[in-house]
């Protein structure tokens, strides 16, 4: 089971509102590459995975993609804080204002709603951890664009600390697709699902 | 039922305790009863949760040093059906 800690795992602090850059960043929440996405990539895939440790990993990553959620939705919610209705028109903003206000709704920066297609659970560890490094990778690319886009330092610190944490889990699940096919006759790597054929 | 699993069992009822007050208690924060039942229940789950890392497994990452070696990913996860 879970339990909130009253604190954000990185701080969150951005003097200026800027709701233009608010409507890319909301990619990282609901977006096909964002932080909800992940966090249910991984903790639905964990269930079969078929050792210990792979089950740690699913675990422990995908509760601390839920504390990446917080942090990019702190981020939205600086962002957008105390806007006037003339700043919501000229940015842009105004066509998520009209459905959520400065609500935090996930979804991506084209406006796309988030979508469990936008990840799967195969009830294969193989397939699961190879796709799994692929989103961690996807999730770097997308906090660099961001860095593109975005000047300022308040934003920057806590999207580059997200950006370094894509980096870790990579690293992680490499080891953990290491670890089951570790498991498996080296002849037969990719030829069967080693939780549900063997 | 073995000792581990009744233990756990006095866990999952001290802790289920804790959640109904938190809920109770952030819409009756001065509540005097609601105040003595959270820190009863308080000292019983951590008493009890103490006990049961020290002569079985870790319930949270914190914990998850026993006798020097990494347990947190070695045990047995609750989905399983064995219990933790």
């Amino acid at each position: 089971m879970w339990e909130y800690k009253k604190r954000l795992e990185y701080p969150v602090k951005i003097k200026n509102p800027n709701p233009a850059l608010a409507k890319v960043i909301i990619s990282q929440l609901g977006g096909p590459d964002g932080e909800l996405g992940a966090s249910m990539r991984y903790l639905n895939q964990r269930y079969v995975a078929p050792c210990n440790q792979v089950k740690a990993i699913l675990s422990d990553i995908g509760t601390e993609e839920l504390a990446h959620m917080e942090i990019v939705s702190a981020i939205l919610y600086q962002l957008t804080k105390g806007l006037s209705i003339k700043e919501i028109k000229e940015s842009g903003f105004d066509t998520y204002f009209v459905d959520h206000t400065t609500g935090i709704y996930p979804q991506a920066a084209s406006g796309t709603p988030f979508s469990a297609l936008t990840f799967q659970s195969t009830g294969d560890p193989i397939a699961d951890l190879t796709e799994d490094l692929a989103a961690e990778q996807k999730a770097r690319l997308t906090y660099d664009n961001i860095l593109r886009l975005a000047d300022d330092p308040d934003v920057r610190d806590p999207i580059k600390f997200l950006r370094a944490r894509e980096i870790v889990h990579f690293q992680r699940f490499g080891e953990g697709l290491r670890m089951v096919q570790d498991q498996l006759d080296a002849k037969n790597f990719y030829a069967f699902n080693p939780s549900f054929d063997l | 039922m073995d000792a581990k699993n009744k233990l756990l069992n006095k866990i999952r009822q001290y802790y289920f305790s804790l959640v109904d007050a938190n809920l109770y208690l952030d819409s009756h924060p001065t509540c005097k009863e609601g105040l003595a039942y959270f820190k009863k229940y308080k000292d019983l789950y951590e008493e009890a949760k103490e006990e049961y890392e020290k002569k079985y497994a870790p319930l949270d990452f914190l914990s998850g040093i026993k006798d020097d070696k990494w347990a947190w990913a070695s045990e047995p996860w609750p989905w399983e059906g064995s219990e933790n």
